[in-house]
Parts: C-alpha cells; sequence; structure tokens
C-alpha cells in the first residue's frame, strides 16, 4: 500500500481551499448535473468550470502531463469514432442533416463503404467532447488535489459508515499500488520476450494471450489484499465504533461550494424536467442542409 | 496464575487444505524481557507457530488445532481477536504490506483508532511510542517516503501504541539492508530490555544473534529440535542450515572433510576472447521524473566471466541501474550497448536473447498452467522452433532440478521452488547472462546456498550479475562488486578491494560480517575470500 497518488499540498489551489468533504460532494453535484444534459449551450457553463478548476488547481503541467494526454487522447478518439460512425447518436436524434457524403470508389461483397458528415453528428461530437472532457478534468485532479491521508475522513464525513469509509480509502489507494504491479509484471514478461502490441488473432485468442499479464497481477492482488486483511485484523479493525483522528472542520466557503453544487444539480434536474437541456443542433444550421 | 506472559502447551495445528500438521506438539514459555529468537528452514513452522500465538489461527486459518496458548493465563482460544491485540503484537515480514496508514502519524494511531479510544489518549500513546523508538522526527511524513529500515520502525511503532505485553516479529529484516537490520534489531533489543516478551522468527541467525538474544529455538518439519541459550545452538544444528556466525562454523566444520570447490561459470572460459565485453554502461544518466535524476553517470563494462555482486542501501538505484541493461529503461543521457547494440534501438524481446532478468518476486511472471509451459513461454516468444523448445525446457529443467515437477502448476509450488522456476525459465531463453534481482530473499540459508552453487555452476552462462543485501554472498560467489549509492557507482572491483574499507562499508549501510573479517584476516594466506567451511581447512 505503499504507492502514492501524485497528492502534494499546493499553495494557492483553488481545489485545495475547500475541506475535501465539500469538494467531493460539489464534484458529484457537478458530475450528475453535466450528465443530465446533451445541449452544448448547457454544457459549456461547466466546461468553462472544469477549466477555471484546472486553471487555478496548482497542478504543474509536467506533472499530469502523462495522465492528461491520456485521457485527452480517449476523449478525442472516442468522439471522432462517434463523428464518424454516427454510432450512440442516434439515440438522441432522430434526423439527420446531411453536409457532405464520401463514397468508397470500390466495393466489398456489394458494400460500398461511405462516410456520412450531418450537421447531427458533427454536433453530437462536439456535446459529447465537451462533457466528458468536462468531467474527465475534474475527475483527474481529484488525486493530485485530495490529501490521501484524508480520504477515510471524508467518506465517513458524508454519511458512510466506519468500515464503508475504510474501504473506500484503501481501494483509493489500492489503485496506484495495483498500477505498479501490473508494471512489474509487465516488465517481467517483457523481460521473456512478450510483446503486448504484437498480440494478434481473434478476440478470445487476444484474451488469452494476456494471461501472462493478468493471471500473475491477480494472484498478486490476491496475496496483498490477504496480508492487508492480516494486518487490519492484528489491530482490531471492524471490531466496533472507530475514533478518526483527523478532524474535518466545515469554513463558509465550504457551506458555500456545497450550496452551488446543489444548486446546479437542482437546477439542472428542474431544467430537465421542463424538457430543456437535451440534444440541440442550431436551426439555421439544419436549414441550410 | 502463571508467572509467564505467555506459555505455549503442546500446541499442533494441520490447516484445513493441507496435509499433515504444519506444527506438532510444541510447548514453551516466553519470559518478560527476554528476546527469543526462532529459527529453521523455510517450511518449518515458524509462521503457523506466530499465527495460532496472534490468534490469526483459527480466526483467518482454518484446521485442525490441539493444545493451548495461554497469555497471561487466559487462553486466546476464547479471546477476541482485539483482546489478543491488545497483549499481543504482531510485526509482519514485508512492512510495505503491513503499513495501511498514508502518514507515519496516521498509522501509529491504526489500532488505537479501532478500539475507539479518546484522541488524546490516541495522541498520547503514539508520541510515546514513536519517542521510545527515537522516531519522533518522522510523525508526520508520508510513508511511502520512509525508507526500508525506518517502515518496519513505523510498523514497530503501530503495535507498540497498542501497549502490548508480547512482540511477534516474523522475519522483520527479510527485506532490510544491513544497516537497516541492525537498526530494527537494536530497537528488539531496546523493547525486550523495557520488559517486553520477544518472539523473533528469523533467517538471518547470525545478525540476531549480535543483540544477545536470551534463548533460542530451532524448528525442523513442524517441531522444536532445540530449545536454549544462543551458545548451545551451534552444537545442535548443521552449521549448513543455520547461518551461524563464522567462527563457530570454522570451529565445527574443522571435524567434517572439507567443502567440494565449486566450479564457477564453466560456459565462460571456454571462450577464446576471454576480455570480450559483453554489455556497456557509457555514462548512462536516467530520472522516472524530468527534474529528478536517480542515476547519475554510470559508467561500467561487464565481460565475460564476471560474476558481480551488487550491493547498497534500499532505494539507492540498484534495480533501476539493472533495468538499463535489458533495456526496460532507456537511458535520459548516455548509452547501454548489449552485445553490441545500443538498447535505444532495440526491443526488449531482443535483448531477451542475449541477457535474462529474474526479477525479485517469482509471483510476478509465473501463469501458466504447467512448470513446462511457463519454460516454453519466452523460447515460444523469440520463434524457436518447436523441438528446440522442448529441448531448452527439459535443459533447463534438469538444470535447477526440477524435472519431476515439469507438469505441476508452478503456483502451487514452494516459494523457494517457485524462484527455481523462474530462473529455469531464463535458463530456457538460452541467454548468456544471467541478472538476478535479490535471489535469495525469503528462502533460507541452506535453500539459498544450494541455490547459488547450482546456479554458478551452470555451463549456459557466460556472465551473472546479482543484487544483494548480503555482504557474505557478494563476497564468497563473486569476482567482482559494485557498491551503489544514491544512483551512482561507488565503488567497482575485487570483493578484496571493495569490502576491505569498513568505513565505507558504514557509509553504504552495509555491516561487515564476521566472515568478511575473517577472510579479510587472512587473505594473505588464501589470496581470495571463501566461505567458512572452506576457510576450516586452510
Amino acid at each position: 500500500m505503499l504507492v502514492a497518488w501524485r497528492y502534494r499540498k499546493r499553495e494557492n489551489s483553488f481545489i485545495q481551499s475547500f475541506d475535501p468533504r465539500a469538494w467531493v460532494i460539489f464534484y458529484g453535484c457537478f458530475l450528475f448535473a453535466t450528465l443530465s444534459f446533451w445541449d452544448v449551450r448547457f454544457l459549456l457553463p461547466f466546461f468553462v468550470i472544469a477549466v477555471f478548476v484546472l486553471l487555478t488547481s496548482g497542478v504543474k503541467w509536467h506533472e499530469m502531463r502523462r495522465a492528461f494526454l491520456f485521457i485527452l487522447g480517449f476523449v478525442f478518439f472516442f468522439a471522432i469514432l462517434t463523428f464518424l460512425t454516427g454510432r450512440g447518436g442516434t439515440e438522441v436524434y432522430k434526423q439527420e442533416h446531411l453536409i457532405r457524403e464520401f463514397r468508397a470508389s470500390f466495393s466489398i461483397l456489394g458494400w460500398t463503404p461511405a462516410l456520412k458528415i450531418t450537421v447531427e453528428r458533427a454536433f453530437f461530437a462536439v456535446s459529447q467532447l465537451v462533457r466528458v472532457f468536462s468531467i474527465a478534468v475534474m475527475t483527474i485532479l481529484i488525486p493530485y488535489s485530495l490529501d490521501p491521508a484524508l480520504y477515510g475522513i471524508t467518506f465517513k464525513g458524508i454519511g458512510l459508515p466506519d468500515k464503508f469509509a475504510y474501504a473506500m480509502d484503501l481501494t483509493m489507494r489500492f489503485i496506484p499500488t495495483f498500477g505498479r504491479d501490473f508494471q512489474l509484471t509487465m516488465d517481467a514478461q517483457r523481460a521473456r520476450g512478450y510483446e503486448l502490441d504484437k498480440i494478434s488473432g481473434g478476440i478470445i485468442q487476444q484474451v488469452r494471450k494476456l494471461g501472462p499479464i493478468f493471471v500473475p497481477v491477480t494472484i498478486h492482488a490476491i496475496i496483498a489484499s490477504e496480508d492487508i486483511i492480516d494486518a487490519m485484523d492484528l489491530r482490531a479493525f471492524g471490531i466496533g465504533p472507530r475514533t478518526w483522528l483527523d478532524v474535518l472542520t466545515y469554513q463558509t466557503r465550504d457551506r458555500i461550494l456545497i450550496a452551488f453544487g446543489v444548486l446546479i444539480l437542482a437546477a439542472s434536474l428542474v431544467v430537465g424536467i421542463m424538457g430543456y437541456g437535451s440534444f440541440w443542433v442550431p436551426e439555421s444550421l439544419m436549414k441550410m442542409f | 496464575m502463571t508467572p509467564f506472559p505467555l506459555v505455549v502447551d503442546n500446541l499442533s495445528f494441520r490447516y484445513r487444505d493441507r496435509q499433515g500438521a504444519a506444527i506438532h506438539n510444541i510447548s514453551f514459555e516466553a519470559k518478560p524481557g527476554e528476546v527469543l529468537l526462532i529459527a529453521g528452514a523455510s517450511g518449518c513452522g515458524k509462521t503457523t507457530l506466530i499465527r495460532c500465538i496472534n490468534g490469526l489461527i483459527p480466526r483467518s486459518y482454518k484446521g485442525d488445532m490441539s493444545g493451548e496458548v495461554l497469555v497471561f493465563g487466559g487462553n486466546v482460544k476464547s479471546w477476541k481477536l482485539s483482546q489478543i491485540s491488545q497483549k499481543v503484537g504482531t510485526v509482519l515480514q514485508d512492512p510495505e504490506r503491513q503499513i495501511l496508514g498514508t502518514k507515519v502519524l496516521n498509522e501509529a494511531a491504526f489500532g488505537l483508532e479501532n478500539l475507539g479510544m479518546a484522541r488524546e489518549e490516541i495522541f498520547q500513546r503514539v508520541d510515546e511510542a514513536l519517542n521510545f523508538l527515537k522516531i519522533t522526527h518522522l510523525r508526520n511524513r508520508e510513508t511511502f517516503s520512509l525508507s526500508g529500515g525506518e517502515k518496519q520502525k513505523v510498523a514497530l511503532a503501530g503495535v507498540l501504541a497498542m501497549r502490548p505485553s508480547i512482540l511477534l516479529l516474523d522475519e522483520p529484516l527479510a527485506s532490510l539492508d544491513p544497516a537497516s537490520a541492525q537498526d530494527t534489531l537494536d530497537a528488539v533489543r531496546m523493547l525486550a530490555d523495557q520488559g517486553l516478551s520477544v518472539l523473533l522468527v528469523e533467517h538471518r541467525v547470525e545478525d540476531v544473534l549480535r543483540i544477545n538474544p536470551e534463548r533460542v529455538m530451532f524448528m525442523s518439519e513442524g517441531q522444536v529440535r532445540y530449545l536454549g541459550d544462543a551458545a548451545g545452538l551451534s552444537k545442535v544444528v548443521d552449521y549448513r542450515e543455520v547461518k551461524l556466525p563464522a567462527e563457530q562454523i570454522v570451529e565445527r566444520a574443522k571435524l567434517d572433510p572439507p567443502p567440494v570447490a565449486i566450479q564457477i561459470l564453466p560456459g565462460a572460459t571456454k571462450s577464446a576472447s576471454k576480455d570480450d565485453a559483453l554489455v556497456t554502461f557509457q555514462d548512462v544518466a536516467f530520472g522516472y521524473e524530468s527534474e529528478r535524476e536517480v542515476l547519475h553517470g554510470i559508467n561500467l563494462t561487464i565481460n565475460r566471466g564476471d560474476v558481480i555482486a551488487v550491493l547498497g542501501p534500499n532505494g539507492a538505484g540498484k534495480t533501476t541501474f539493472v533495468k538499463h541493461a535489458i533495456g526496460l529503461l532507456k537511458p535520459k543521457s548516455g548509452s547501454v550497448i548489449v552485445d553490441g547494440r545500443d538498447t535505444r534501438e532495440a526491443s526488449v524481446a531482443e535483448i531477451a536473447s542475449m541477457l535474462g532478468y529474474v526479477f525479485q518476486s517469482p509471483s510476478h511472471m509465473l501463469f501458466a498452467p504447467t512448470v513446462h509451459d511457463e519454460l516454453a513461454f519466452g523460447p515460444t516468444n523469440m520463434k524457436h522452433a518447436k523441438d528446440q523448445i522442448e529441448l531448452e525446457v527439459k535443459e533447463a529443467l534438469k538444470m535447477v532440478n526440477l524435472s519431476e515437477k515439469e507438469n505441476d502448476p508452478p503456483l502451487a509450488l514452494s516459494f523457494g521452488q517457485q524462484k527455481r522456476v523462474s530462473i529455469a525459465a531464463i535458463l530456457a531463453m538460452r541467454s548468456r547472462i544471467l541478472v538476478m534481482d535479490e535471489p535469495t530473499a525469503g528462502q533460507d540459508y541452506q535453500n539459498y546456498m544450494n541455490f547459488m552453487d547450482a546456479i554458478l555452476q551452470m555451463p549456459a552462462f557466460e556472465a551473472i550479475l546479482f543484487i544483494t543485501h548480503d555482504v557474505d554472498l557478494a563476497a564468497i560467489y563473486a569476482n567482482r562488486v559494485l557498491i551503489v549509492n544514491d544512483g551512482r557507482l561507488v565503488a567497482d572491483g575485487t570483493p578484496q578491494e571493495t569490502l576491505h574499507d569498513f568505513d565505507r562499508l558504514k557509509a553504504n549501510r552495509l555491516v561487515p560480517t564476521s566472515l568478511l573479517a575473517m577472510n579479510l584476516k587472512r587473505f594473505n594466506e588464501t589470496g581470495r575470500f571463501m566461505r567458512a567451511e572452506a576457510l576450516a581447512h586452510i
């Protein structure tokens, strides 16, 4: 359990100026509020909040570069995939206005590959990008900004029972340990000529070929959790209500943040119930095609 | 009422899923203020005994138990684990897996928080424990940033804060560099002197004898073979089973025939060009993060015939350095040349045919349903022909003496056997250089000496490099010793050249041993470092 997230105390960090409970509650409200919209006009304020939090987080670019690029790559990949295939979007729009269609000059078994660019697909991709980017930014900042020593008391503070709060604490801290074990196994197998990027074959065959990574990582995780359970049992964990050494105290700004979060969520739900916020494409754009 | 804090009476236990009892009819008592060293080969029942005393057996590990464990006269069988934990404190082998708190303060307070104590009392007890172990300065440090010895002391503080009367330590030195091990042992002595009964399970018997344990128990096949003072131990146990001080081994070994000399790297001497460089490090620097360099300007050549031991404290950069040789890490500046190729231009798989790397823990690599498949994995990845793979697997199994286990699942084997499978997996790839990260960690003395003898006599390798914390292992098996500290190569030379300066050893958290001292004393006579059994006949 001794691998750390990249948390450190950062002076002048907006996110770190709040009680972690207040931030977790605000984050939860932000998450559900964002998820309730597909309309890019409604999503933009969330995007602005996310960018503001990112820029005031105090996390340096070189610290988060790898994680950030990974998430951005992921977000862009799926947005482009949706744009190209139209999949996913058809659940929120019924009609499409064609801007242009590209058809291949060849056919495969009577099927001619074609790429349709429509107003709806383009707007859906933009909405998806804004939506997922806002959530991803807010999520990625948590391990950099919340003190791991306070995970347990934070979860306890938002109402979880002792055992659940500590389990959440351990789970969050287990992720980087798991990552380290994964890397060690990966290195050990690469040293035996195993190359993950050269795995080929059908789906089942490919999954089977991941065995050299997943079997040792799983076995290691099981052994490690047995040791953790022993260590906890031997120090009387779970015998009754526990004392939490760290104490968190709400300040006025924390209450304001929670109120703001709850307000955003409530407003979003109301707006949704009133029929606003679903997928939107400018009327003028539709008329053009 | 019994005067002893702990009485174990006729205790036997058999795990539910295993045949045969793990421990048989064990009886002893522990006195206040004594250190009782418990030694014995892997699998002799030491950990089972500890689990019976701390209550994990039968609560977490099920099976058939008979006999009694009495703590201050009370039978722990009827106690809750929380009750036992306030009388009996346990420090497990690997502090990495025992430490649960992110900060030292939280870690030391964990047990007290679970008991629901008032915060003021928790702070008072934690400070008391930290102060006692002289680690108050670590109070607000993050546990992941601690050194190996500091982690072990913090784990100890977490147990001591619960004010136990009996302290159980299960191989607390296994992952520590020599100086950290000595620090931990000094703390243990201090605790016993304050009145605690300490049961210390440890393979590193010679190290523990330095703190003068009041009694020693030697276990074999689940039974007590010796229980008495430390002086008597050397008279009853085989000096090949337990690592005793060199003087005691010499005294005993004089009566036996001289040991058979081993021929080191028989494959390397066959080469016509003996001085060929196999691996070259040219001014290598590396950092995991751009702003922090962990390896600085490493220059080194591994030649055919080299048996290199890499020594250095925990976190010195030894593993980072060695990972460059196989290309798992690429230098930020400088270059690593393996068999004439820059590691930046070759894949790890390509380098693996030249240089085989055995990781510290076999559980990080074993995955296949049978030992045969495990061994065939590397050669298959390297596209060896099917017939050739069969031959390579058979030969590798023979070399590590595991031919009869070919169809067994590797994960069901003992730790020592798993370690041998991990070596055989590299052997089957026909790599010419063997690199091992702490090959003896977690193995008992007799096992690891046999293991090292076997590895060094294998004809397949042209050079061997191993990372170790064991100064004696470096002294007797290597013909070249490197000391790495703070990412720098501090020393590189023959064992005599690198290990004769005790001040330098101390500065690099290494502790001179009785065998090293004896070898240095008799170097003019012998001309090389030898094991104590051999010195007995010179």
